[in-house]
């Protein structure tokens, strides 16, 4: 019998049991409750007698001693049947809520398996079978790990005595083999289900399958390699060339030509520049320059900087001053990134300082963070323009007018770029005619 | 190219015959003896042959690319420990990082180097002992 069915049974039974009790009372009270209504209780008091009066209402008391006993009844009889009534509804709902992760874990579209305690593949779900294009009994009680294969395979073990020793796996590149041999680009997540306290592991393995997008940062990347390479192939050549034929030894040239030419190696050098910016600025927002991390000398590539900016230095007689306080000399950084910040920023501040002029560049360090400073005493950038200043394309017009420089516009937006995504940013201020002050924090 | 001066050999390999032929003028001028190769495969075979001081080697080439010559190079009791620069247009991290692995003498990007500076840098490279 189930518990419901129980329980409806007390219920009827104990309502059987009142109802007869009702009518047995309203048979043995039909004078009493007549006479109650006809004399109403002030009239009924008065004219009883004392015995009369305690014999009615000993009579009501035993009345309400019966229900009282009649409902202590109920209680006991349906008190079994009540408790499995709740566990019964509690399985129901257990067992709904099993269901519905059942439903979850097999029709989520993200693989799913269940790992015993060596690593064999238990239970996976549609999209793990799906995954690795076979049936549940080609992959089940097969190891998870020896699944990984390709670039990786040599990792697969130490993953397993990671899963051995109870570590979660937390979003681990890898690649993995599927049943045709397809090598698959993934992220895998192992979770122990039971914890560290318990006896016996038991993972939940997640595969995230990443090869659509590895593929396409794969063809970014050979893209901009393409393109570089193409670009700057006919730059190269130029630049070869050009210097070639202003080489003594290759003939004599009129005094017009070799200018001619000059203006010919100029143009191409500028044109090698605006390759690069543009080629870095289309890495950065493919995605495709990711900064990476190693110690990073920042003096020396300062220095190099300075050392490549030399001769225009020389020539506009500027004042260079190098205040790096023996700072970031072995730090965390990506030397490329970092170096192409600082080489726009100074070369910027080359370009924009006349003759004679100051640049400083210092480090400084806080608690907070990592500082470049670089400052001159140029021609400053107008109040009314900074705001714009690190968008595309923008020049000031004050310097859109001096006729000695060929700016991209695309230096300082490329600089904000990367400072941040070196997890760091860019500041200044700038005075017209006074000069500006850049701030890189890293 | 196997005479018997005492004139130091170079091997341009490089598949871009414009910037190959300009730099083996380049380099003759300088007065080197300088010999240019358009393929890798050549390059790899000249090199064994006639054991130049320097080899200047670019990275994208049909056939099989510069670190495919380096590898090979490597394998040979004498290239092992032959000086090597890297001239090339790729300037990506880990490009030069897989060069410097493989014990390079240089790393050049030919759009940011001029052909004074290349010449210098073999100059330099020339004085130290073979690495």
């Amino acid at each position: 019998m189930s518990p419901q069915a129980k329980n409806y049974t007390a219920h009827v039974l104990v309502s059987l049991i009142l109802l007869s009790m009702l009518v047995i009372i309203l048979f043995l009270t039909k004078g009493f409750i007549q006479d109650f209504f006809v004399n109403p209780p002030s009239y009924f008091i008065e004219n009883s007698s004392i015995e009369e009066v305690y014999s009615k209402f000993i009579f009501i008391f035993i009345i309400i001693v019966i229900v009282l006993i009649t409902f202590i009844f109920y209680l006991l009889l349906t008190f079994n049947s009540r408790y499995e009534l709740n566990v019964w509804n509690e399985i129901k709902s257990l067992a709904v809520s099993k269901q519905q992760f059942k439903m979850l874990y097999d029709s989520a579209p993200i693989p799913y398996l269940i790992l015993d305690k060596d690593g064999n593949i238990n239970n996976p779900n549609k999209a793990a079978l799906r995954f690795f294009g076979a049936y549940p009994e080609e992959i089940e009680g097969k190891n998870f790990f020896s699944y990984i294969a390709g670039e990786y395979a040599d990792k697969a073990e130490s993953f397993f005595q990671n899963y051995k020793s109870r570590l979660d796996i937390n979003r681990k590149e890898v690649q993995m083999i599927s049943k045709n041999g397809n090598i698959k680009s993934v992220m895998i997540s192992i979770f122990d289900l039971h914890g560290p306290g318990s006896i016996e592991a038991q993972g939940l393995a997640i595969i995230i399958d990443i090869t659509e997008q590895k593929i396409i940062e794969k063809a970014k990347t050979e893209f901009l390699s393409l393109a570089s390479h193409q670009l700057k192939t006919p730059l190269a050549t130029t630049r070869w060339y050009s210097e070639m034929l202003m080489t003594e030894g290759t003939g004599q040239l009129t005094n017009e030509q070799k200018e001619y030419i000059k203006v010919l190696h100029i143009a191409n050098q500028n044109m090698i520049e605006l390759v690069d910016v543009l080629l870095n600025i289309s890495r950065i927002e493919m995605g495709s320059m990711s900064a990476d991390s190693v110690v990073t000398n920042v003096k020396e590539l300062s220095d190099s900087v300075v050392n490549e900016l030399a001769l225009q230095i020389s020539n506009k007689k500027l004042n260079i001053k190098l205040e790096y306080n023996n700072l970031f000399e072995n730090v965390k950084s990506d030397p490329k990134l970092l170096r192409i910040i600082i080489q726009n920023l100074v070369s910027n501040s080359v370009k924009y300082t006349p003759e004679g002029g100051i640049i400083s560049i210092t480090f400084k360090e806080d608690s907070k963070e990592r500082m470049i400073i670089v400052a001159d005493n140029g021609v400053g950038i107008p109040k009314d323009q900074q705001e714009h200043i690190f968008s595309k394309m923008f020049r000031a017009d004050n310097v859109k007018s001096l006729s000695n420089s060929q700016g991209t516009g695309l230096g300082l937006y490329l600089v904000k770029s990367i400072a941040v995504s070196l997890g760091g940013d860019i500041h200044f201020s700038s005075e017209e005619n006074k000069g500006s002050v850049f701030t890189i924090t890293f | 190219m196997e005479s018997t001066n005492n004139k130091i050999k170079i091997l341009v390999v490089d598949d871009d015959s414009n910037l190959n032929n300009v730099l083996v003028d380049k380099l003759n001028i300088s007065g080197f003896e300088a010999e240019g190769v358009l393929d890798g495969e050549i390059g790899l075979k000249r090199a064994l042959e006639f054991h130049p001081d320097v080899i200047l080697l670019d990275l994208v080439m049909p056939k099989i690319d510069g670190f495919e010559v380096l590898k090979r190079l490597r394998e040979d009791s004498w290239g092992k420990g032959a000086k090597v620069i890297m001239l090339t247009l790729i300037d990506r991290m880990d490009s030069i990082a897989q060069a410097v692995d493989k014990n390079v003498a240089g790393y050049l990007v030919k759009t940011n180097f001029s052909l004074d500076e290349i010449v210098e840098e073999v100059k330099k490279i020339i004085k130290f002992p073979k690495s």
